[in-house]
């Protein structure tokens, strides 16, 4: 053979390259293409062909991916923050400061902090478009509810984050947002019909056992505070979120893939 | 040969008796169409409670037994140390408590405003207190007057100890609305 | 210059803000033939126009710039919390008028008897994942990127004074996504708008596809088969959703006063907020005696109000003006969407009723923390 193999093509072609790619070389034929999604875990969340309109930005605004997207760099630059802060209230706060001035490349909390909110944004603006489009109509209708799930728990995930630097915007946030949960009827203190929930003069729902003590283990905000909501931002919040997430891709190619014109 | 193979497994014969239940069909033994049921539902039953119990075991985890909070009671000092017609701030940050005193003796005042939480702001102009968070305004009495709050700022149990230092108890409030201001130790004659 | 500032803070005064929104919005989104007709009439379908995205962009753009030159202004906008919130007008505006241009431009097409933009011809119109989406989700990704990069390199995350439970910060504002409640919060209850009302967003929202049961428009742009739906849902995101957390970020001052956005911020600035409930201007000043002690016979009035509100209002709309909904959608979808409807009305109404009125509760039992 006269012809020269270069070094990225004998690569491609090698036991190495074709163990982890399967089909080997670069994909170029129709059916190649086709199984580069096939023989991919993570590209498998996609169908293999899609309507030509699925793939302009003027139709899905990319909205649902970024939202993704943000999720895995919520992740990530949250895994990094949690080798610095302790979730103490002495601590919080003094760690928060050592994030930004004596960590190496200390802009994680920012990337945390701005992808948190522009998460919230593209989460709405992606809801916005699939009402927009139509897409919540059969066979879509429970795919819609589960994505209303994942922005309620966005919001949720949000918030709990809020009282983690235990500065005062943190406090007062967290202190507004826990006492709603006060007035929640029947089961909350201050709720109306909780005096109902009363043998005598034994109140069962009381300061010390309402869902809002369940929310910040006490009956004033402080340490228990901060742990639980630190717990549920790391761990509960994103385990839910991450159940949910996986009906909803796997709804998507259930219900059809992308929503067209019938 | 196929054919042969087949009939030789078709027709072999069982080598044990058929099981009881199969052959008689009025034996004591046996799991009749309702006691099957009955014990399916007794099955289910303890299922449920045990799923039940279980999820009661885990709400009741969050509600812990002791709690780590800071001490409810403290000592004030003497009534000489407020003067009439004051808003004396000096107990806001360690005790969220305002005491005032008027023409006829002390109260102690909640700092908590009664809508959500924060604390208002005591204004000496305009003789009111004022929520930052939602607007809730209170008089000097603890009475809401406008803003969102539903009702009054709460009172403490204020008493004297024998030493003549006015003790509050915050464990014990006082409510307007259920006409609680005129208990004998929500209010300080002096 | 002076002039135009305090044109626009009292342009900006709450009761004009809203009063102005809620009466030009329907001629925007036009939820019936009528207000279509006027739409058309009024040349606002214009807005949905290449022209109009330039126009109203560059004076967003000049009227921010022109703002930065005013220090209140500038104080607010640039708290690094808020800018998120500037971000988010320019987006909602931007995205909005996407999604109604290509629905306009479909609306023409179908009434032309051609199919609509996204059309395609199965299967010979499908293209590829690999390498069509990928492609196109790969730039999206590292220019994503590359935006947070930025973002978070030139604007430091807000961190303020180590937490003091006994100094509220004034004002004390939520997360701005939750400003919306807050906002609800000083008209209800907090059981209502902190429980209840949110609650029944979530619900609401969740419900959607269940309560629509019109098949037209499923899976491309388009407005006009969908008016109605496609109405109310942008008053509830645009107006109920985004317009307060507009109003929450950038109007709402020291004491929770309201502010315009040119107005400094002054913690001293009185304003008269005594409210009444409806018990004390029955009684007291319709009335002229006291308050009744019982509280049953105090908040009669109100809890029949609310009752007929409630119990009345449904039933009588299915009867009359919402006869042909009430026929199309069932007992059970109309049932679920008017109590909807009606409990989400109950907000501006009592809006409005605060700012007129000073009323405060239409129910008030704080014996038993139920006030509505």
């Amino acid at each position: 053979m006269a012809e020269k193999k270069g070094l990225l093509k004998r690569l491609a072609e090698g036991q190495i390259w074709t163990s982890i790619f399967r089909g080997g070389g670069v994909p170029q034929s129709r059916r190649q293409r086709m199984m580069v999604v096939l023989n991919s875990v993570f590209l498998h969340l996609h169908p293999v062909r899609l309507p030509k309109h699925a793939v302009k930005l003027k139709f899905t605004w990319c909205m649902g991916g970024l939202s993704f997207f943000l999720f895995l760099i919520e992740t990530i630059s949250g895994i990094l923050l949690m080798f610095y802060y302790r979730p103490t209230i002495e601590y919080a706060y003094p760690d928060i400061i050592d994030l930004a001035e004596q960590v190496p490349f200390g802009i994680m909390r920012e990337v945390h902090r701005w992808g948190a909110h522009a998460m919230v944004i593209t989460v709405w603006l992606h809801m916005f478009r699939v009402f927009m489009t139509g897409s919540y109509k059969p066979p879509r209708e429970f795919n819609w509810s589960i994505g209303v799930i994942l922005l309620l728990l966005t919001l949720l995930l949000s918030f709990t984050g809020y009282l983690l630097p235990w500065d005062q915007l943190a406090i007062w946030a967290i202190t507004v947002g826990s006492n709603m949960a006060r007035a929640t009827p029947f089961l909350g203190h201050e709720g109306p019909g909780a005096a109902l929930l009363a043998i005598g003069d034994i109140n069962f729902v009381t300061v010390a056992s309402d869902v809002r003590f369940a929310l910040i283990g006490g009956r004033f905000l402080g340490e228990a505070t901060l742990l639980r909501f630190y717990v549920l931002h790391c761990i509960g919040l994103p385990f839910i979120i991450m159940i949910f997430m996986s009906v909803h891709f796997w709804r998507i190619r259930k219900d059809g893939g992308i929503s067209t014109p019938v | 040969m196929p054919d042969a193979n087949k009939k030789k497994t078709a027709t072999i014969k069982p080598v044990s008796p058929p099981p009881a239940a199969l052959s008689q069909a009025d034996d004591n033994t046996q799991v009749t169409r309702r006691s099957f049921f009955s014990w399916l539902s007794l099955g289910w039953l303890a299922f449920v409670a045990a799923t039940g119990g279980f999820f009661t075991m885990m709400l009741r985890f969050f509600f812990p037994n002791v709690l780590f909070e800071p001490v409810q009671t403290f000592r004030a000092g003497y009534p000489e140390d407020y003067e009439a017609g004051e808003v004396d701030l000096r107990w806001k940050a360690k005790y969220a408590t305002w005491i005032i005193r008027n023409d006829e003796g002390i109260y102690a005042l909640s700092t908590t405003c009664t809508h959500l939480g924060c604390t208002p702001n005591w204004l000496v102009a305009e003789q009111k207190f004022k929520c930052p968070c939602h607007g809730s305004g209170f008089r000097k009495t603890g009475i809401n007057f406008e803003g969102p709050a539903p009702r009054p700022l709460e009172r403490f149990r204020i008493v004297l100890a024998d030493d003549g230092q006015i003790v509050i108890d915050k464990t014990k409030k006082y409510q307007q609305e259920k006409g609680q201001w005129g208990d004998p130790e929500a209010f300080l004659k002096v | 210059m002076e002039g135009f500032k305090h044109l626009i803070d009292s342009l900006t005064k709450p009761t004009i803000l809203v009063t102005f929104t809620f009466i030009i919005f329907f001629f925007l989104f036009p939820p019936s033939d009528w207000f279509d007709k006027w739409h058309r009439r009024l040349r606002f379908n214009a807005l949905w126009g290449k022209k109009a995205l330039l126009i109203i962009n560059v004076l967003l753009v000049a009227f921010f710039i022109f703002g930065l030159g005013d220090p209140d202004f500038r104080a607010i906008v640039l708290k690094p919390d808020n800018v998120p919130i500037s971000g988010l007008i320019f987006l909602v505006f931007f995205f909005t008028w996407l999604s109604m241009n290509q629905a306009y431009k479909n609306d023409e097409l179908v009434e032309a008897g051609k199919p609509v933009d996204e059309h395609y011809d199965a299967p010979n119109d499908k293209v590829l994942v690999w390498p069509d989406l990928v492609y196109v989700e790969f730039i999206c990704l590292i220019l994503f990127s590359a935006f947070m990069m930025v973002w978070s390199i030139g604007l430091a995350a807000p961190l303020e004074e180590p937490a003091n439970p006994s100094e509220s910060p004034n004002p004390s504002k939520a997360p701005w996504y939750f400003l919306g409640l807050q906002e609800m919060l000083v008209y209800f209850d907090p059981w209502m708008a902190g429980v209840v009302l949110p609650s029944l967003i979530i619900v609401g929202l969740m419900a959607i596809p269940y309560m629509d049961n019109n098949p037209e428009g499923s899976g491309y742009y388009s407005y006009k088969d969908r008016k109605l739906s496609i109405a109310m849902f942008m008053f509830g995101w645009l107006v109920l959703w985004v317009l307060l957390i507009v109003i929450g970020t950038f109007l709402r001052g020291p004491n929770w006063n309201f502010f315009g956005p040119f107005e400094y911020w002054d913690s001293h600035k009185l304003e008269a907020l005594t409210n009444v409930n409806l018990s004390e201007f029955i009684y007291v000043k319709l009335f002229n005696t006291g308050l009744p002690g019982n509280i049953l016979l105090r908040e009669i009035w109100g809890l029949l109000i609310i009752l007929g509100y409630f119990m009345i209002l449904p039933p009588l709309l299915a009867k009359t003006w919402l006869k042909d909904m009430y026929l199309k959608m069932g007992v059970a979808r109309y049932s679920v969407f008017i109590v909807l409807i009606i409990t989400a009305l109950t907000l501006p109404i009592k809006m409005y009723l605060r700012w007129m009125f000073n009323l405060k509760y239409i129910i008030a039992i704080p014996e038993y923390f139920f006030n509505f």
